[in-house]
């Protein structure tokens, strides 16, 4: 390999690992703030709010529509096998431990991430972070604190709730498809082939991609520079950086909480 | 008394150059030059915000720029600051920027803080816009809110970064009028950073100069009327002929 190449892979490697640093250091000091329960109770409700309420059609319609999807791409199969009462194990063991889980963090990372980068980004260049700085008001205590922990509990919430809307969705979709009543649905969900556990590893990584996405959108949120232009450029490195760690991670986890 | 010694700064170039320079306490301090001659980076500085890359500033005795986290969060609810570009918080009403300080850092009952607030307006003649948000204000209006919260604290040490930039005229007067009179009632230490002379000094005690990061005067308001350095009296007097 050639030296130029060899030195811009070195500085890609660099950017990464300062990035992930960042992060790292980053969240240190929101576990600081956690802790010591040293942030705004108004601002989390607050954003709460705004993140978890206001993203319930998007989960709404993600949900429902995942679990239709499941069942059709399972319809070949089940018909050919004849195996209707393994619809409601088969679409629940992939919604639960994959899909809802992946689906709900990937449009929390496009509305709820994007959104909060951005908002930090403009307070960023437009001076309101050093002006709280400037009123004595620490930032991570009033602004970045509450607003990852919104960000990981909207999507604990939202993933539980996009698993009973995409069972939901998918147990309509068995019946219209597959003409597979909702009790044979139901069975298949609770005969035992299915668990407590299950949910619980969908819940796991729902809370791990809201520390990403967190994490991702403030860091790059707070960092911001160079005006409107740095806002579009902080909002695009989120996206990016918090899809890709969902992913790695949802690989890591599946490995390791399996 | 505010005191800077040797103060030096670069980013892709020097901004500030070996800048010394004390300020008394209770007087209205103005900071003048050309734009990017480094005035706004010394607020920063004043405040903490942005450290040098030698020097020293002392406020009151202490040292800002070894201050631990308490310290400098006592010594910040001890400031009231404009910023250039007014930052006020967009997620909040004006009633709600202008009571931010009293709300989170003096636990003001509310009663108290609304008669504040609503003084605050009317003293920066925006009587009755409690429930506007920031984005519907004008530039002029977004300023006078900015003034509001910085003076809302009583604070002994005020920073203004163009109080009345996008002001018409009249207002611009009588902002310049209403923080002279806020800083005699106070008894507060006010830095000015302002390109509208005319009206700057006739409110200053003493002014300082700055030009490509050094600062090249310092003195009473008179003396920067009639002083020596062409340049001085050249960017005073608004001259288009000259050094500058």
């Amino acid at each position: 390999m050639s030296s130029p190449a060899l030195s811009g892979l070195a500085r890609k490697a660099n950017e990464w690992l300062s990035l992930i640093g960042g992060f790292g250091v980053l969240f240190g000091a929101i576990a600081r703030c956690l802790i010591r329960r040293d942030f705004d109770r108004s601002e989390f409700l607050r954003n709460l709010y705004r993140m978890g309420i206001k993203s319930l059609p998007i989960v709404t319609v993600t949900a429902l529509f995942t679990g239709g999807i499941m069942v059709i791409q399972a319809a070949p199969i089940i018909q050919r096998y004849g195996a209707y009462g393994l619809l409601g194990w088969g679409a629940g063991f992939g919604t639960l431990r994959e899909i809802a889980p992946l689906l709900t963090a990937l449009m929390i990372n496009g509305r709820v991430g994007a959104n909060n980068t951005a908002e930090l980004g403009t307070m960023a260049v437009t001076e309101q972070v050093d002006a709280l700085r400037a009123l004595a008001i620490d930032p991570l205590g009033f602004l970045v604190a509450p607003r990852f922990l919104a960000i990981v509990t909207t999507l604990f919430l939202s993933t539980i709730f996009a698993d009973a809307l995409a069972l939901l969705g998918a147990a309509y979709a068995g019946l219209g498809f597959l003409g597979v009543e909702p009790a044979v649905f139901y069975r298949g969900l609770t005969t035992g082939l299915l668990g407590f556990g299950d949910v619980a590893h969908g819940l796991e990584k729902s809370v791990v991609f809201g520390v990403v996405i967190g994490l991702s959108s403030c860091h790059f949120g707070l960092s911001t520079q160079g005006g409107a232009p740095g806002v579009g450029r902080s909002v695009n490195a989120t996206v990016v950086a918090s899809a890709a760690g969902i992913f790695v991670l949802d690989y890591l986890l599946s490995f390791a909480l399996s | 008394m505010i005191r800077l010694e040797g103060v030096c700064k670069s980013f892709d170039r020097a901004v500030l150059s070996d800048v010394n320079l004390d300020i008394t306490d209770n007087c209205l301090f103005g900071l003048i030059g050309p734009g990017a001659s480094g005035k706004s980076l010394l607020l920063r500085m004043i405040t903490g915000l942005m450290r040098p890359d030698r020097g020293k500033i002392t406020v009151g005795g202490s040292d800002v720029l070894t201050m631990g986290d308490m310290q400098l969060h006592e010594y910040r609810k001890g400031i009231g600051m404009l910023f250039q570009n007014n930052a006020l918080f967009d997620f909040m009403t004006v009633a709600e920027n202008i009571a931010f300080p009293l709300r989170r850092l003096f636990r003001l009952p509310e009663a108290e803080i609304a008669e504040r607030v609503a003084e605050r307006l009317a003293r920066v003649d925006l009587p009755g816009f409690e429930a506007r948000m920031p984005a519907g204000l004008s530039g002029g209006q977004k300023k006078r809110v900015g003034v509001a919260r910085a003076t809302v604290t009583r604070a002994p040490l005020v920073l203004y970064d163009e109080p009345a930039a996008g002001l018409d005229p009249v207002t611009s007067q009588k902002i310049f009028d209403l923080l002279r009179a806020e800083q005699r009632a106070a008894n507060a230490t006010v830095v000015m950073v302002s390109s509208d002379l005319d009206r700057l000094l006739t409110v200053t005690d003493r002014v300082a100069m700055m030009l490509d990061g050094r600062l090249i005067f310092e003195g009473s308001t008179e003396e920067a009327k009639n002083a020596a350095d062409p340049r001085v009296q050249q960017f005073v007097h608004g001259n288009v002929d000259g050094p500058l």
